[in-house]
């Protein structure tokens, strides 16, 4: 497998970016190519002692970054590493994609330069959140602000092939985050959407349990969690910020006094783990589903790990050819 | 025939059929396009006609498939 890493974008880039490839290549193998700007890449990899690993690297001199504008940012920069890294993919010369760059301009840039599978009306970026029974799906998150009940049904679709074929989740469980869980409840969207998802669920080609509100999602009422774009962010934005915000204040607790000190040394071990589950470099990126190749989003603000991670999940996304199953299935997910 | 290519491609990309549109029907109030899908058609309508690069400027001011099929009319 060959993936295509555009180096020069995200916050961190590029040391982040070619350091967290370096690391993907020396635990998983594969074939890399860095796109961006050469001398500087090569530089890295020479501080990072990579002259054996099978790393190409690829020039692209200019760079996208947050404040060009998504729609045009890849036909006006065409030698962006992003641009650049996308017309790669589209030819071939890879099989996945991974850029920490403006989201927005990936988005555009994946569905003007690689396209979207065929009958798809729009790619959805689902981001996992942690919930109690492990992870759920949340699709969309922001990509597309203003839906159709169309759209959904493609989310729920496109969520429950990631989660069965990637995560391993047999018969994922697929909630239409509503403000209410009876069958009447919502707006317009929801309660079209409610029809078509019951459909689904009914024909037996998605597991869809109903309505889910906002505080069932992270109780674990569903694997698949399937939203508006605008919903979706604003629901990402307040469970970051509600685990940030805990997070600290447990801190605060046990540095009150000496036996809350001591205490926290009691719990150190479970602690990591409660960190770990909550921490976006445990689970690196998220695919654009519905694009006709792989194009994987690793977080903006990504270290080396998180694109660790983010090749980790493309290279299961590849592996699992989610691509190939909405494919197969678009029929059922076109009205 | 300019007409007939201009609405499969607006066929494909929005999910409507074909027959339901005419030389009047709006991208943005009639399909619901946003910036991106105005990207994307421009983008289609230069691998298939021969006619340039369409710069931002001018597919602001391209409002229908009229204007659309004009254009395409002046280079082909």
């Amino acid at each position: 497998m060959k993936l295509i890493i555009d180096a020069m974008s995200g916050d961190n880039a590029p040391e982040a970016i070619v350091s967290g490839c370096v690391m993907a290549a020396r635990e998983f193998g594969q074939e890399y190519i860095l796109v961006g700007k050469e001398d500087t890449i090569r530089g890295l990899l020479e501080k990072e002692k990579a002259a054996d690993l099978p790393i190409s690297v690829y020039n692209a001199d200019d760079v996208i970054d947050m404040h060009d504008d998504p729609a045009t940012a890849v036909r006006r920069k065409k030698d962006a590493s992003m641009s650049v890294a996308l017309r790669l993919l589209r030819d071939g010369e890879g099989d996945a994609m991974i850029s920490a760059g403006n989201t927005g301009a990936l988005l555009s840039g994946a569905t003007l330069v690689v396209k979207r599978v065929k009958g798809i009306r729009r790619a959805a970026l689902p981001p996992m959140l942690p919930c109690k029974s492990g992870h759920v799906l949340l699709v969309d998150a922001g990509a597309n602000t203003e839906c159709t009940p169309e759209y959904l049904l493609q989310f729920a679709y496109m969520g429950s092939f990631y989660m069965e074929k990637v995560m391993g989740v047999k018969s994922p469980r697929v909630g239409l985050v509503n403000n209410g869980s009876e069958d009447t409840k919502g707006d317009p969207l929801r309660k079209e959407a409610y029809q078509l998802l019951k459909e689904a669920g009914d024909a037996g080609r998605i597991n869809f349990v109903g309505n889910v509100e906002g505080s069932d999602v992270p109780k674990g009422a569903c694997d698949v969690a399937v939203t508006d774009g605008f919903t979706g962010n604003v629901m990402l934005k307040t469970v970051e910020g509600v685990a940030s915000f805990l997070m600290g204040e447990i801190k605060n607790l046990f540095l009150t006094n000496t036996r809350t000190k001591l205490a926290y040394l009691l719990v150190k071990p479970a602690m990591g783990g409660l960190k770990k589950l909550l921490s976006t470099s445990e689970v690196g990126g998220a695919p654009f589903l519905g694009i006709s190749r792989p194009v994987f989003k690793a977080h903006g603000s990504s270290d080396a790990r998180a694109i660790r991670s983010a090749v980790k999940q493309a290279m299961d996304f590849v592996n699992a050819d989610v691509v190939g199953e909405i494919e197969r299935n678009i029929d059922h997910m076109t009205l | 025939m300019v007409f007939e290519k201009v609405c499969n491609i607006l066929s494909e990309q929005f999910g409507v059929d074909a027959g339901s549109l005419n030389m009047d029907t709006a991208f943005i109030e009639d399909l619901g396009a946003d910036s991106l899908d105005v990207v994307e058609l421009m983008m289609s309508i230069e691998e298939e006609f021969d006619v340039g690069e369409i710069s931002e400027e001018e597919a602001a001011g391209m409002k229908t498939i009229g204007d659309l099929v004009r254009r395409i009319g002046d280079d082909d």
